[in-house]
């Protein structure tokens, strides 16, 4: 009985809905890479709608040239350029650019609950890899 | 007005972060603050006075048509205020500049 149900705990997952699922199968090398240069993608062309839909795309030229947006899926690097830019303005952006990443992968976004922008984009990188693993 | 100060108060709350989305996606849209703050999930106390500032700004604009007041985006004013934002931060230096 035991076993069963550790077996049951092995092969469940629960996604970023609340909702348990069977385990997906893990992501081979190539599926990976696949899937970080996916999310990478997304992330990138979020963050340039969101800079442009806030603050114009004037804007968004000024930032591009500065290598802002050379490497946004660095979460540190980008966080610390934005900080510098943008001070506590920084983490308005980065609601916005959070609000519309989620908006794209079906993720549900509180704006009343606390908020940390490594874990949620750690959060929608995740649901990335798994609909690459469900496919 | 200074370009950091414009764009502390563009960006001084998070309310404030989706009307500029809002209007920006949707220029041409006039509507009254009760209309904008359902458009933008929240509810009219939450945006009243987020709204002020951007009229204070100059931002939006307001006038009456009917027995509605209506807040819009003043297309003029804001591309004003976005190249002082632009400006200011040409001279930010974050290293990686091109």
């Amino acid at each position: 009985m035991m076993q069963m149900s550790m077996r049951i705990g092995e092969s469940s997952w629960t996604n970023p809905h609340g909702n348990v699922e069977s385990a997906p199968r893990p992501l081979g090398p190539d599926q990976r890479f696949a899937a970080e240069k996916q999310f990478s993608f997304v992330l990138v062309s979020t963050v340039r709608e969101a800079v442009g839909n806030a603050l114009g795309r004037n804007v968004l030229e000024i930032l591009t040239s500065k290598g802002l947006l050379d490497d946004a899926s660095n979460l540190k690097e980008f966080d610390r350029k934005l900080e510098l830019l943008f001070g506590n303005g920084a983490v308005v952006l980065e609601r916005i650019v959070v609000k519309d990443l989620n908006r794209k992968l079906g993720i549900r976004y509180d704006s009343e609950a606390g908020f940390d922008y490594e874990k949620s984009l750690e959060t929608a990188r995740e649901t990335c890899f798994m609909e690459s693993r469900l496919k | 007005m200074s370009g950091s100060e414009i764009l502390s108060t563009l960006l001084g709350s998070e309310v404030r972060g989706d009307l500029l989305v809002l209007f920006h996606r949707n220029p041409g849209l006039i509507d009254t603050v009760d209309g904008v703050a359902r458009r933008i999930g929240r509810t009219t106390i939450a945006v009243i006075s987020e709204v002020r500032e951007l009229l204070v700004l100059g931002v939006l604009k307001q006038k009456r048509i009917g027995a509605s007041e209506v807040v819009f985006l003043d297309r003029a004013k804001d591309r004003e205020l976005l190249e002082s934002v632009a400006n200011h931060l040409k001279t930010v230096r974050i290293g990686g500049e091109k």
